[in-house]
């Protein structure tokens, strides 16, 4: 059974050979990838940008198919865009340890010049490839991907000079595949935790950042801060030193405001003292309205949320989200979009009537999600974790896997706050679940129709119709 | 009587369960019998669970372009079996801008009895399998019976 105990040097090192073992590419020494880091200029450094800064530092996502593509496209982002942060979006052929096909695809894309690929094969571009990335860029860059075991790609790229890494056992478990248990991702990542944790022994802090957005839809705050919180707790016992608690905005704005300082507060309080921890906003994860003009409205409001809590970055979307991948302009343009809103409002200060009250109501749920989950592992957080989620004790809504029962089941109220019409087995409390339910029933009245799964399935198209809560016969 | 035995699933290596998780409630809501096989499901388990289920319908979801090559031999394994469902498809069916007239003709000769897109109704869904497996004559006469 899987536990949350910190792997040992020898550990490490025999899973370092096995993960390499099974590489396409050449293997890279250890102290060889520690001085290309230790060589890496100041403003290149991930974690330290990161936590010295001063405002909302943005990032988009980004991957394309070659490198010199990928190269041109970053430099785009930072040029056009002024990008603050730089992510490598990976294609989900590696995501899926699909190697064999990612090199064709590869082989391909530079044979037509066109994308062949939807991201950055790192494993087969390979350690160099990945440091002429690093080196041809002008700004920190984050591995951004989707991968349930992701133990080669964070070797190649952590040694190719990446110094932040997204994911963990649980975020980029349960949205993206039916293929993991817990019990195997959790094993996955804590080798990816345990080798951020040498390279930050050697003073190369190895930023981590669990996928708080999870499956994109209506997700409820406490559940998404809680699974953060645990990939947190996770990764520090292997020795990551900064953490990045994710959030994916819901498009209420005292919600998304209560969320962003409630995953701040509970952060701080239950990661261990020597983690630094940041946080980042997510704007809209759901569908976006096709028409450019309304996506710009809801990057800007992503934006504006972002203004007034102020969370350390925020990721950015572009225009295009409701088409695709975007052209390298259109992403360039969201930022821009993000960046403006966030300077105009940034000497204001604002205040939102009700964000301590839904502050509350959120921690309080974490709290007793968290409780659960220590409980159901008898003090241990990885054997809770695995625990709490068989028993449904945990859950998020739509998971693709049976890792999580889905038995939730999210619906927005009356002024759009994100809230739980079915609870399945979650551990909160009945006064919570009244809470919910109660306001629930406000919109239902308003709506002249029972609370329902319609209520959903009007909600989950609704901003890309254009408002904000799905309402009866609005098509 | 039973209620009417169903069957629903994203196929292939689709990740996307939204829809079909809403589906299934839209069909319990109905008064089918809903096996849900979620996210990236093989095309035999489509044809196991109606085999098991004896089901009526087979509802394929799929969302991300690759539903041709999925279903290759589906239709093929559920001859194989006892049972016969009505079997239907629905979502972003083709890569790229196809004409959905197009992508239905294409699935329909592949041997689906329906073909629906990505922003089908769930209340069409619904109609559409009632009616196609009589049940509305008997709902009218049980409303009728209640009210």
């Amino acid at each position: 059974m899987v536990e949350d105990t910190r792997l040992t040097d020898a550990e490490l090192e025999q899973l370092d050979q096995t993960v390499w073992e099974s590489a396409p590419v050449e293997s890279a020494s250890f102290e060889e990838a520690v001085a290309f880091h230790e060589n890496l200029p100041e403003h290149k450094r991930f974690a330290d940008v990161l936590e010295s800064a001063d405002r909302v530092l943005t990032q988009p996502r980004a991957g394309v198919p070659r490198l010199d593509d990928q190269i041109n496209l970053l430099q785009t982002l930072t040029g056009e865009g002024d990008a603050d942060l730089l992510p490598t979006t990976i294609d989900s052929y590696t995501r899926d340890n699909a190697y064999e096909k990612a090199q064709a695809g590869l082989g391909q894309s530079r044979e037509t010049g066109e994308n062949e690929l939807n991201g950055f094969p790192a494993v087969n571009h390979g350690v160099d490839g990945c440091r002429r990335l690093i080196e041809a860029v002008d700004a920190p860059v984050q591995v951004r991907h989707g991968t349930p075991d992701a133990r080669l790609l964070a070797a190649v790229t952590l040694a190719g000079g990446f110094q932040s890494f997204e994911g963990g056992p649980i975020t980029y478990n349960l949205p993206y595949t039916s293929k993991y248990e817990l019990v195997e991702t959790i094993e996955y990542w804590q080798y990816v935790d345990r080798l951020s944790g040498a390279y930050t022994e050697r003073g190369v802090p190895i930023n981590r950042e669990p996928f708080g957005p999870l499956t994109g839809t209506l997700v409820p705050p406490s559940v998404a801060i809680a699974i953060c919180i645990i990939e947190g707790l996770l990764a520090a016992t292997q020795g990551v030193r900064s953490v990045t608690l994710g959030y994916g905005q819901v498009g209420n704005l005292v919600q998304d405001v209560a969320a962003i300082r409630a995953m701040e507060q509970l952060g701080t309080e239950y990661l261990p003292e020597e983690v630094t921890v940041t946080t980042v906003f997510h704007q809209w994860m759901g569908g976006f309205p096709r028409d450019e003009a309304r996506a710009s409205g809801v990057i800007a409001l992503g934006a504006a949320t972002a203004a007034v809590v102020e969370p350390d970055k925020i990721i950015t979307k572009s225009p295009q989200e409701a088409r695709g991948v975007p052209t390298a302009a259109a992403n360039a343009a969201g930022l821009r979009t993000t960046s403006q809103v966030l300077q105009m409002l940034s000497e204001q200060s604002v205040e939102l009537e009700g964000v301590d009250r839904e502050q509350e109501l959120i921690e309080r749920s974490v709290r007793s999600l968290l409780d659960a989950v220590f409980d159901a592992g008898d003090g241990d957080i990885a054997r809770g974790t695995v625990e709490a989620f068989e028993q449904g004790l945990l859950d998020v809504p739509f998971p693709p896997s049976e890792a999580a029962d889905g038995d939730v089941l999210p619906a927005r109220d009356d002024d759009g706050r994100v809230r739980l019409l079915k609870f399945g087995n979650l551990a909160v409390d009945s006064e919570v679940k009244q809470i919910h339910d109660a306001r629930l029933e406000t919109r239902a009245a308003t709506e002249n129709r029972r609370p329902s799964f319609r209520m959903v399935a009007d909600d989950v198209s609704a901003i890309s119709d254009g408002r904000l809560v799905g309402r009866p016969g609005d098509d | 009587m039973s209620e009417p035995s169903v069957v629903v699933g994203t196929i292939g290596s689709d990740a996307h369960v939204v829809g079909i998780t809403l589906l299934e409630h839209a069909l319990k809501e109905a008064g089918f019998d809903v096996r849900n096989l979620g996210a990236q499901t093989p095309k035999e388990a489509f044809v196991e669970a109606a085999a098991e289920t004896d089901a009526s319908a087979v509802l394929v979801s799929s969302l991300y372009g690759h539903a041709e090559q999925d279903c290759d031999g589906l239709h093929e394994g559920l001859a194989e079996t006892d049972v016969d469902p009505m079997t239907y498809i629905g979502g972003n069916l083709a890569v790229g801008q196809s004409e959905f007239e197009t992508v239905r003709r294409q699935f329909r000769e592949m041997g689906f009895d329906g073909v629906f897109d990505a922003d089908v109704e769930f209340e069409e869904v619904v109609a559409t399998l009632r009616a196609e497996l009589g049940m509305d004559e008997r709902s009218t006469r049980l409303t009728r019976a209640r009210s």
